[in-house]
């Protein structure tokens, strides 16, 4: 039997699907930079698709360190920055970041994303959520439900793709429920 | 027949502010001719939403008048967000203008510390001139505060806003009057009469939240049509004035 790699299986299992679905991928902490991989260089670039990525996990830096190693270009990725603030972390930004203070700001995130689409509003867009689990470190599971539902159903009436990360290390009965009211789909890895 | 104002449905023809979510919260738009208390303590938004929504009438070929009392207009557009949309065309054809209210006092003789119901009068009727004079279909008066300041008296303000709002409502100009308040006063202008005689209230805020300071707006009145009461959460950016709706789960205190 061939093993797929994840970034294949991401990148394929994500264009089976149709636009405005809203997935959730399961996946181990091993398996993160290999799916983002997927996820960008392979599906959204075959789609042709601008991405606003929300990263409440780790600072854009260090995705965007991580995607120009692996030579994957960002020109039509955007990032909406949640953590780098409060971790008072470097003052100067990428240009491809904007920061929100905190990631308990969570009509700031929409409205962050809402801007970026309106900036980008040329191609069909695919709206990174990394990671449900650190938002909910910082978000009682009420207004973080609250969050998703209201986001990714306004994303689906755009016709948008949305995919939400979670780490199967940190789920939580609760994670888990708020994923399949939310998600069209839920992608686990590795499976 | 409908009356003049309305639509074949009984709806009145609107003024569509160009700010997608004000006009999502009025269903369309403020009703036309409509005469609107902008109210909030200070950096809460008031000053952009107006710009925007005189910037947007422009574009959308309404003259658009904004009548400067606290700010000199180079100062104001100094400091104005560098909206992606904004042509600076609409300024040179007039579509588009800035006026210091204070050059109108001069010009008229009024002593603006202490303005008398004779001069209240005057200045309605200039401000009705310019409407005619230039067309004008949108308004911005930033501030009526500081205009009432002068007037100093309710009575006096109460005439005052009850004259403006029935020359620009005739004139089928839609308009709106900031109005300042502090971050702890109850009620919705500083003099208590503004919100009773204007056709609608739009209220900016900060809400505090677990040490999050967000910037909130909620459409408290608006004769004319059916709204949303609820608070909405807003970011003033470079594409516009964008609304959220607050969200209700979590432990909200404090308010604004």
């Amino acid at each position: 039997m061939v093993e797929v790699s994840t970034s294949t299986e991401v990148a394929d299992r994500l264009g089976n699907l149709p636009e405005a679905s809203a997935v959730a991928i399961r996946l181990k902490a091993e398996q993160y930079f290999d799916a983002i991989q997927g996820m960008l260089d392979r599906f959204a670039t075959k789609k042709g698709l601008e991405v606003v990525y929300v990263t409440s996990t780790i600072p854009s830096q260090s995705i965007i360190n991580a995607l120009e190693a692996l030579e994957i270009p960002i020109d039509h990725v955007w990032f909406v920055d949640c953590i780098s603030q409060i971790m008072m972390s470097q003052a100067k930004r990428h240009q491809h970041a904007i920061v929100v203070e905190s990631p308990t700001m969570l009509e700031n995130i929409m409205l962050k994303v809402e801007f970026l689409l309106r900036k980008h509003p040329d191609r069909n867009a695919l709206v990174v959520l990394d990671s449900i689990n650190s938002l909910a470190i910082h978000n009682n599971t009420k207004i973080l439900s609250e969050f998703l539902h209201i986001l990714v159903n306004n994303l689906r009436s755009r016709g948008a793709y949305t995919v939400i990360f979670s780490m199967q290390e940190y789920e939580t009965d609760e994670i888990r429920n708020m994923l399949v009211l939310v998600s069209d789909e839920t992608i686990e890895l590795g499976e | 027949m409908p009356a003049k104002d309305r639509d074949f449905s009984g709806e009145r023809e609107r003024c569509v502010t160009g700010i997608d979510g004000i006009d999502h919260i009025l269903n369309g738009g403020i009703p036309r001719g409509n005469t609107v208390l902008v109210s909030g303590s200070v950096g809460t938004g008031k000053t952009s939403i107006c710009i925007e929504f005189l910037m947007r009438g422009a574009l959308y070929g309404e003259n658009s008048l904004y009548l400067s009392v606290t700010e000199p207009t180079e100062k104001l557009l100094k400091n104005v967000i560098p909206f992606d949309f904004f042509d600076d065309k609409l300024m040179r054809q007039g579509k588009l203008q800035f006026i210091d209210l204070p050059k109108v006092y001069e010009k008229l003789g009024i002593d603006k510390e202490v303005v008398d119901m004779e001069s209240a009068r005057r200045l309605v009727e200039t401000i009705g001139g310019m409407v005619d004079e230039y067309h004008v279909r949108r308004l911005v008066l930033d501030s009526v505060t500081s205009v009432c300041y002068g007037l100093r008296e309710q009575e006096r303000i109460r005439d005052f806003l009850l004259r403006l709002g029935a020359t620009l409502s005739a004139k089928g100009c839609t308009s709106l009057l900031v109005s300042e308040i502090g971050s702890s006063d109850h009620g919705y202008s500083r003099w208590g009469v503004e919100e009773a005689l204007a056709d609608g209230v739009i209220v900016t805020g900060n809400l505090e939240r677990r040490g999050d300071l967000l910037r909130t707006l909620q459409v408290v009145k608006m004769r004319g049509t059916t709204h949303s009461r609820a608070k909405y959460v807003l970011d003033l950016t470079t594409s516009g004035v964008l609304l959220v709706p607050l969200l209700k789960g979590g432990s909200v205190t404090g308010g604004g």
